[in-house]
């Protein structure tokens, strides 16, 4: 007899013993959706945020990042001298195109006389601005500011209209006179953090905001490579050494190195108690319905069910109730994911557009590998019962009782 | 008002080397370095250290090490190694001062203030806003700056929790479905000789009690034993005093309160089905 067939008789078999206690396999399928569920979402967060940044940090274009330290940028000391910076950076080889950003907060004011806080980017050299313009038109001359959707929607201004802006560019600034901007566009910015209102303006604007006359601090120079990033990493650290300069890929390293290597201990450790968990709740499960059967597969072996029938049988049920709960998970998951993401995202100093859980082939096959593997596992105790189960003993228990 | 702080907790990017001449050093300004920082740089107690506020190393002072600390555990700081330095506040100002910042026009990050009585820290602060304007003062308790991101984490692992909960539940459902059908011939014959419904379910109430009382109590104490499994090992693997896990009396209530419950209910949810059938149904062979 040929294997695929036994299988499919062992699978029918197994399919007619869930479906007599239709209670018991429901619920046991419904509790592999629910653990799969999870085990899903932990398997789509060890990997989701690097993934997420290295699609966001590809996405903005730019290859080389360049602070004062290794600091991420806002979160360690300013780069000074600025235009020496860009224009030493600029002549040197394997160098496309590069942009000094600052960033400085502030209010706006608003019609009926409140402010709104806001975030400011200014930018100055030949690269792409880091903002994507949706209506209107980019900034190209001092004065002139791209603001994103919210401030538009929430200081309920538009193209052509006027903006008050008080900037805050540190100690010593709190008593700066207001500047007058005028807003040429409505812009996305990728690296917005949420709840986050985000004006972008030329360094020259910020500058004059701040009240200063030269445009000699930034706290980040973004750079795009002629070709390959590591070259131009590699030449910047040897013309600047008192800089941090790092590639994509070493941005990233930065950051799974750092803090949220958090995220992926904690999938690691959640990923084990789940397995666990569904491991020890199938096996106990099917050794409880086995053992309920005693009689019943010992009728069968004598009417000449071979033990590897018997087995395949108990294989096949488990493999049932894995595989259909496996499948409910995947939609049970996504869903849960996007919940989960949600209350991640709540977290301050995250990018809008970042994302913890995030699909990929890889995380998919590890799931079915390891629910298959679950399946397999969970099935090796209640199928050595039946395997060593005492035919003629059996049945003269059954009879006696 | 009194100033508590003379010492700040400065990083910087240094050129770090331990040089001999004991006697010399003496006239070094003293610096306290973190443990992590000794242990990175094999550096210990009487070592003189070069320390410069540029990458390059340039401009270099030189300071002795007259202590090792173990840092505050920072959870923002997490996987980020504690290389830090303590310093005298002038020798910070002196080593950081740009050349053109005249002694004493320096500006600094705040300024930790002991009371007489804690109790009136809402007070002063508003009391200080009041007086001093540009400053800002807040109690100690609610100057956490990172503490949303814990809030945050806290809702994930409890969504977490919730889930795993759920399915909890529906494996407990399942598993006493199958321990209350493999007794449905006692229940039978318990019927038969005149027990009513309600006492056979109050039995398995409070077998379903007993066990789930039993139940929370071997994961309470599993829970302790694993506590400090993982505080080891994440205490080791980032290499801080911080604790990643404290089972406190308040988490131990809340396990125990949502575990018993659930599990009597689950009991007494997969009996009920069973008592509303005919007692001679279940009592037959």
């Amino acid at each position: 007899m040929n294997m695929g067939a036994t299988t499919r008789r062992a699978l029918a078999m197994a399919w007619r013993s869930l479906t007599r206690q239709p209670a018991r396999a429901s619920l046991g399928i419904l509790g592999v959706a629910a653990v799969g569920a999870l085990l899903l979402d932990m398997l789509l967060l060890s990997e989701g945020l690097i993934v997420s940044m290295r699609e966001l940090l590809g996405r903005a274009g730019y290859d080389v990042r360049v602070t004062a330290t290794e600091d991420l940028p806002r979160n360690g000391p300013p780069l000074h001298d600025v235009q020496g910076t860009l224009s030493t950076i600029a002549h040197l080889p394997h160098i496309r195109s590069t942009l000094a950003v600052r960033f400085v907060d502030g209010a706006v004011e608003r019609p009926r006389g409140e402010t709104l806080d806001v975030s400011i980017e200014g930018v100055g050299g030949d690269a792409p601005h880091p903002w994507n313009v949706l209506r209107g038109r980019d900034t190209r001359d001092a004065g002139e500011v791209v603001i994103d959707e919210s401030t538009a929607m929430m200081a309920g201004v538009g193209p052509g209209a006027e903006l008050i802006l008080h900037a805050d560019c540190g100690t010593g600034t709190e008593a700066l006179p207001p500047a007058r901007l005028r807003i040429v566009g409505v812009a996305e910015f990728p690296f917005e953090l949420t709840n986050e209102n985000t004006i972008g303006a030329t360094l020259d604007t910020v500058t004059s905001a701040c009240g200063s006359d030269k445009p000699d601090q930034a706290d980040l120079i973004l750079v795009t490579a002629a070709d390959d990033p590591d070259a131009a990493v590699t030449a910047i650290r040897a013309a600047r050494p008192d800089l941090a300069a790092a590639s994509n890929e070493e941005v990233l390293g930065r950051i799974e190195r750092t803090g949220f290597t958090y995220f992926r201990q904690i999938s690691s450790v959640l990923t084990t108690i789940t397995l666990s968990f569904a491991l020890l709740l199938i096996a106990v499960l099917l050794t409880v319905s086995v053992n309920q059967r005693l009689g019943e597969i010992a009728a069968l072996r004598a009417l000449g069910f071979s033990r590897s029938r018997v087995a395949a049988d108990v294989l096949c049920e488990s493999a049932l109730i894995v595989g259909i709960g496996g499948i409910l998970s995947l939609p049970v998951g996504a869903a849960l994911a996007v919940v989960l993401d949600r209350i991640l995202k709540r977290m301050p100093g995250i990018p809008g557009e970042l994302h913890f859980f995030v699909f990929q082939p890889t995380a998919l096959e590890l799931h079915l590998a390891l629910l298959a593997a679950t399946a397999l596992v969970a099935a090796l105790y209640p199928m050595h019962i039946v395997v060593r189960l005492p035919i003629a003993a059996t049945l003269r228990d059954q009879v006696a009782e | 008002m009194s100033v508590r702080s003379a010492l700040l907790v400065f990083v910087v990017a240094l050129a770090i080397s331990a040089s001999p001449g004991r006697a010399e050093t003496d006239r070094f300004p003293p610096v306290a370095i973190s443990r992590q920082l000794a242990e990175a740089r094999h550096l210990s107690i009487g070592a003189t250290i070069r320390l410069s506020t540029d990458r390059a190393g340039a401009h270099t002072r030189e300071f002795r090490v007259v202590g090792i600390y173990e840092p505050t555990p920072n959870p923002a700081r997490l996987g980020s190694p504690d290389l830090e330095v303590r310093f005298h506040l002038p020798d910070l100002l002196a080593l950081t001062r740009d050349p053109g910042t005249p002694a004493g026009s320096e500006s600094m990050d705040g300024i930790n203030v002991a009371l007489a009585d804690p109790a009136d820290a809402r007070a002063f602060a508003r009391d200080v806003n009041a007086r001093l304007p540009g400053i800002n003062a807040r109690p100690a308790a609610e100057a956490t700056g990172s503490a949303g991101r814990f809030i945050v984490l806290r809702q994930f692992h409890l969504a977490i929790a919730a889930v795993t909960i759920g399915a909890a539940t529906v494996f407990l459902l399942a598993l006493t479905i199958m321990l209350v059908d493999e007794r449905r011939e006692t229940v039978g014959v318990l019927r038969l000789i005149g027990l009513p419904a309600r006492r056979i379910l109050m039995q398995v109430l409070l077998e379903g009690i007993i066990v789930a009382a039993a139940g929370a109590v071997f994961g309470l104490v599993l829970s302790l034993a694993s506590e400090r499994l993982i505080n080891r090992f994440f205490q080791w693997r980032y290499d801080t005093a911080l604790v990643f896990v404290r089972i406190t009396a308040d988490v131990a209530l809340t396990c125990v309160a949502i575990a018993v419950p659930l599990g009597a209910a689950a009991t007494v949810i997969a009996s009920w089905a069973l008592l509303r059938r005919n007692a001679l149904r279940l009592a037959r062979r």
